[in-house]
């Protein structure tokens, strides 16, 4: 805990400059009330109505995030083995290309379909 | 349940790191001090940042830049900050308030964490207390690095979608797929050197570049973590989220006054962060350049570390600015196939040869297997070179034949593509020229647009 | 409860040791899995780079031939376990290859070898599977897809990865290898799912179905395996049951434990009860079975059935062996609930899919009091159970593949529609007419055998009740079935009848082997159920009786 608490101090000191800024910039500033300025700002034409909820988006973004999530979780595998390559010697690395492999022939499937083209 | 009274639990967990004795023993007042130190740092550091990216800037464009407040115009941003600070803070209607406050709170706060882990120098006297230059240490430091850098991320995302304005929500989901892109990259770069170091501590990784840094012998390792530190730092070349020429000002477009502040102060404390750590893991941390110890014994001793380590930090900050001054901005598309079609297959090769031919070499394997086993992987590399050119060359060709077929098209028939045109045989057309001779040569790569 | 508060993290905090040696693992041993594993992998490989026009020879030709060898290998290693022991464990220790895995695994490649042959079945380019899946169902673009012909060769590789998974899970020895075998069987089960041709919304509905389900159910079992990890200190079966009979961890006093062990075995229960499909937890089962492609209905109404028993079994008599006698009450409950529940619904059902999907929920109640025994020959029972239900169900999912309601038209689902079949083809309405009877239990069937076994089981452990509920809710099953056999033969056809397809030699194959184990196990079982039951000379060689049972710990 010892180890943890300085960053925490350090998160403390962060927080209370964004918070007490953020409080005096909303009290310094001027208030004129102008309904225009309260539109969302769309290069000056009437703004497009918003569905709840944000809308929808491409699906490209989901592709995306789940890829990342798959990498992700690839790199997680991949540190602990950094860390204690020498110790896990030959069999450690077998099974690390072996596990790299795999993801690489799942990472092609995907290439070659497209999943990572953008228009 | 503190460590104090438990001796056995606090002993087990140092145990296994060795390097972390010197750690988590500091009185209370000696963090604050360092806290406090490393949070004017990064303050100062932003605001000398954004003046140094209008001057160099300035100066690179054959211009001067600001130089009117304060010496040399030192202090333009200072003042900046405060206009910030005196604007009207207009929140748009039918945002989500409680996110769309939050999210620069998200996106700035976490910023200043990563820094924590970072070393500046060895174990100096502070008013009488020996203490590293580091706030602190952790066997999982560099995870902590990693983790800070995502959650900042949640900030962008947050504030685009709760503005309820389609800019906005654009340039937050183009910036957060951009910046989970490059942290992979950025994930795997720093995979080599965790097998150098043995260790995710940041105090250890130093320690570990005594012989020689790693940006020297992992060096594709450390240049992809130049590229990635750019690409998630959402800087030039790579700030598409707030391209204006696009989407005007990306996730930030319905903020203003400190909330746009605080995105802006997040950007650029991110940018100290991923220099610092580019400084701690390629660079050598606080230790002094090789030339400098060989006839100077001392150079890595005392406070002096501080001075190199913040050189080493000012050379990779110029070089944010030096970048962004000599590349102009690429396709949304060119850079998430940058990030994963480029960035990522070269790492997992990388790595893969690396761990091969260090494990060769802790085996004691003779030097003509390690030089087989190399000469493979250079063979790889070459292939894949020649592969990829090659099909670069075809889809070129393919694309120019489409495109000279479509051209050939439009000219059979002056309707296609459902244009209304008038009849070529229309009488106010009198002598019109041929129309072979109003396209372009075949064989140019150019796009036909327009006319 | 826990007695050595300060000493318990710390125990937990040096448990990291780095292997300085690394595990030896036998291979061979693991060949069957490996071989699946490898030809699924470079199936995947095979979609990325190999041209679309060659695709479906290729894969379909790897997908046979690594079900095949994979086959081969597990009867090599059936062979080469000595007489008179159970087995052994590999990777150190959650791995079991034991005859019970070997069975069951050997069942699940045969079953999805021919349930491959159905996938495969394509008529003028036109398969079970959309043409693409990722298009709006009934948008320009779906139909520019199937104009081109388009095909989704993913499917072999899918399936080899479900029964990669159906392999490491009726093999699994500890908690987390088979919390991942299940997660390797699912996922691509639940994509299967929602590839069907016709009615596609339909078939979406029903992916999404069984994988919100699937994953609740997963949610409980990760849960039940992390209260089970509490009380006993590890999640391998053997120390389990160590734990089990020692009273828990050494961290809890005489019987503290004993709730997280009961509501882990509780948690665990509903999560393979689910994959088993017995009820409170059969909901998806209709739902899916009829919005799935038939093909893969079929899969899953065999090969899954037998892993997701073949896994209940395992953790049942060996992890929680040692408690029988509390999770006995449970599982009591459960069967009755299933073979009634499902009996009486199963009877208002007018979609033979769905129909059949209902059966299938009675016959995993009928499995369920073999479970209950908990003894040898219930084990044994089970296993046949098993594997004659397996080829029957396969059958008549092909069957049903055959019957549309008009040429190139969907399946025709509605039983009204299947009136006078039997009149119009006799052939086929004979075959469906053979396994209905063999699902009905009735003799010279395999069905009876299967559930003669079943029952004597059950008999012989002391559950007459449930053996009474059993054989009435056979009774109404039969009413079911046999009325099916009556609307086919002795009704006239209906004016709007199905148009009935000629078999493809795939399909034909299918319902042949389907008709002839069906036959051969009813009137020949002697030599596999001979082999199931643990000779009694065995037996009396065993020190314990729980070892008795074939499987390895």
């Amino acid at each position: 805990m010892e180890l943890y608490a300085p960053v925490l101090v350090l998160g403390a000191i962060g927080a209370a400059f964004v918070v007490v800024s953020m409080v005096v910039g909303s009290i310094a500033g001027p208030k004129r009330y102008n309904r225009a300025k309260l539109q969302a700002y769309e290069c000056g034409i009437e703004p497009t109505p918003q569905p709840a909820g944000g809308g929808r988006f491409t699906i490209k973004y989901y592709l995306t995030a789940m890829l990342f999530i798959v990498f992700d979780i690839e790199i997680i595998f991949l540190y602990p083995w950094a860390v204690h390559f020498d110790e896990l010697g030959l069999f450690g690395l077998i099974a690390m290309v072996l596990f790299l492999v795999n993801v690489s022939i799942a990472y092609a499937y995907e290439w070659r379909r497209g999943g990572l083209e953008w228009e | 349940m503190s460590n104090a009274a438990d001796p056995v639990n606090a002993g087990l967990l140092l145990a296994d790191e060795p390097g972390l004795s010197a750690f988590g023993t500091d009185p209370w007042w000696i963090t604050l001090i360092k806290a406090l130190g490393i949070f004017v740092f990064l303050m100062v550091c932003v605001l000398m940042m954004i003046m140094a990216d209008r001057k160099v800037m300035g100066r690179m464009q054959q211009r001067h830049g600001p130089n009117r407040l304060g010496p040399w115009g030192l202090l333009q941003s200072l003042a900046d900050g405060v206009k910030l600070s005196l604007k009207e803070d207009v929140i748009p209607r039918g945002v989500d308030r409680f996110v769309y406050i939050a999210a620069p709170m998200i996106a700035a706060v976490p910023a200043f964490l990563a820094f924590s882990v970072i070393p500046v120098g060895p174990e100096v006297n502070l008013f009488g207390v020996m203490t590293p230059l580091q706030l602190t240490d952790l066997p999982i430091a560099a995870l902590l690095v990693l983790a800070t850098a995502s959650i900042g991320v949640y900030g962008i995302v947050l504030g685009g979608w709760a503005s309820q304005s389609p800019y906005a929500l654009l340039g937050g989901l183009r910036a957060s797929a951009q910046v989970i892109s490059y942290e992979i990259a950025m994930g795997l770069s720093f995979v080599a050197v965790f097998m150098y170091s043995g260790t995710l501590t940041t105090s250890g990784i130093v320690d570990a570049q005594r012989p020689i840094w790693f940006a020297i012998i992992l060096f594709p390792s450390f240049l992809i973590y130049l590229v990635t530190m750019i690409g998630e730092t959402n800087r030039l070349p790579f700030d598409l989220a707030e391209g204006e020429g696009e989407i005007v000002g990306g996730f930030m477009t319905e903020y203003g006054s400190m909330k746009f502040t605080m995105f802006f102060l997040a950007e650029y404390v991110n940018m100290v962060t991923v220099s610092a750590v580019s400084v701690t893991f390629f660079l050598g941390g606080y230790l002094a350049p090789p030339p400098i110890t060989t006839f100077w014994a001392g150079a890595n001793e005392g406070w002096w570390p501080a001075l190199w380590w913040l050189l080493k930090f000012m050379g990779v900050m110029f070089l944010f600015i030096w970048v962004r001054g000599s590349v102009p901005r690429i396709r949304y598309d060119q850079l998430m196939a940058l990030g994963w079609k480029v960035l990522i297959p070269v790492q997992l090769v990388w790595i893969t040869a690396l761990a091969a031919i260090r494990i060769l070499t802790n085996e004691g394997a003779p030097a003509v297997v390690i030089g087989g086993v190399v000469a493979v992987f250079v063979a790889v590399v070459i292939a894949s070179l020649y592969a990829w050119g090659r099909s670069v060359k075809r889809r070129r060709a393919a694309e120019a034949a489409e495109r000279a077929e479509e051209r050939k098209r439009m000219r059979d028939d002056p309707m296609y593509g459902g244009f209304p045109v008038p009849p070529m045989t229309a009488p106010h057309y009198g002598t019109s020229v041929p129309a072979e001779d109003l396209t372009p040569p075949a064989s140019t790569d150019k796009e036909v647009t327009g006319a | 409860m826990i007695t050595e508060t300060s000493s318990v993290p710390a125990a937990v905090l040096s448990a990291p040791t780095i292997t300085e040696q690394a595990p030896h693992i036998d291979y061979w041993l693991l060949s069957p899995l490996l071989v699946v594993f490898g030809a699924a992998v470079l199936g995947v490989l095979f979609e990325a780079l190999v041209p679309q026009a060659r695709r479906r020879a290729l894969q379909l030709g790897l997908a046979l031939a690594a079900t095949a060898a994979a086959f081969v290998l597990t009867v090599l290693q059936g062979g080469s376990i000595p007489a008179g022991e159970a087995g052994t464990t590999l990777a150190l220790g959650s791995v079991a290859v034991d005859r019970v895995a070997l069975f069951l695994q050997g069942t699940i490649l045969v079953l999805a070898f021919i349930s491959l042959l159905l996938i495969a079945e394509n008529r003028r380019g036109e398969s079970a599977f959309a043409a693409q899946a990722a298009t709006v169902p009934g948008s320009e673009e779906e139909r520019s897809h199937i104009l081109a012909g388009s095909q989704h060769t993913e499917v072999y590789p899918l399936v080899l990865f479900a029964v990669l998974g159906m392999q490491l899970f009726t093999a699994a020895n500890d908690f987390l290898t088979m919390f991942i075998a299940l997660e390797v069987m699912s996922l691509p089960l639940y994509l299967l799912c929602g590839l069907a041709r016709r009615r596609r919304l339909f078939s979406q509905e029903a992916a999404v179905k069984y994988f919100l389900l699937g994953a609740f159910s997963s949610a409980f079992f990760l849960f039940g395996i992390a209260l089970v990890y509490g009380y006993a200190g590890s999640v391998n079966f053997a120390r389990v049951s160590e734990a089990i009979d020692a009273g828990g961890a050494s961290l809890f006093e005489d019987g503290s434990g004993e709730p997280l062990l009961l509501i882990g075995i509780a948690l665990i229960g509903v999560g393979l009860l689910f994959k088993v499909g017995a009820v409170p937890f059969h909901n998806w089962k209709p739902d899916v079975y009829q919005g799935a492609p038939t093909p893969i209905t079929a899969l899953m109404a065999s090969c899954t059935l037998v892993a997701a028993f073949g896994a209940l079994l395992r953790v049942f008599y060996t992890a929680f062996g040692a408690s029988v006698d509390q999770w006995r009450p449970m599982l009591w409950t459960v069967a009755i609930l299933t073979m009634v529940l499902a009996a009486v619904v199963a009877v208002t059902q007018r979609d033979i899919k769905r129909l059949l999907a209902y059966s299938s929920v009675v016959h995993a109640g009928f499995m369920l009091t073999a479970v209950v025994a908990a003894s040898p020959e219930g084990l044994a029972g089970a296993m046949f159970y098993l594997a004659a239900y397996g080829f029957t169900t396969i059958g008549a999912f092909a069957i049903v593949t055959l019957v549309r309601t008009h040429e190139n038209g969907p399946e025709a689902g509605e039983l009204a529609q299947w009136a006078g079949l039997g009149r119009t083809s006799p052939l086929l309405a004979g075959s469906l007419a053979l396994f209905l009877l063999a699902f009905a239990g009735i003799p010279l069937t395999s069905g009876f055998i299967g559930k003669f076994a079943v029952f004597e089981a059950a008999m012989a452990a002391g559950a007459t009740p449930l053996v009474v509920v059993g054989v009435l809710s056979s009774a109404v099953t039969a009413f079911f079935y046999v009325r099916i056999i009556v609307l086919m033969f002795f009704s006239e056809p209906a004016e709007t009848g199905p148009t009935v397809i000629r078999a493809g030699g795939l399909t034909g194959s299918a319902i042949a082997v389907g008709v002839a184990a069906t036959f051969l196990l009813g009137v020949f079982p002697s030599p596999v159920l001979d082999n199931l039951v643990p000779q009694p000379s065995e037996e009396a060689a065993e020190p314990a009786v729980a070892t008795a049972d074939g499987f390895t710990r």
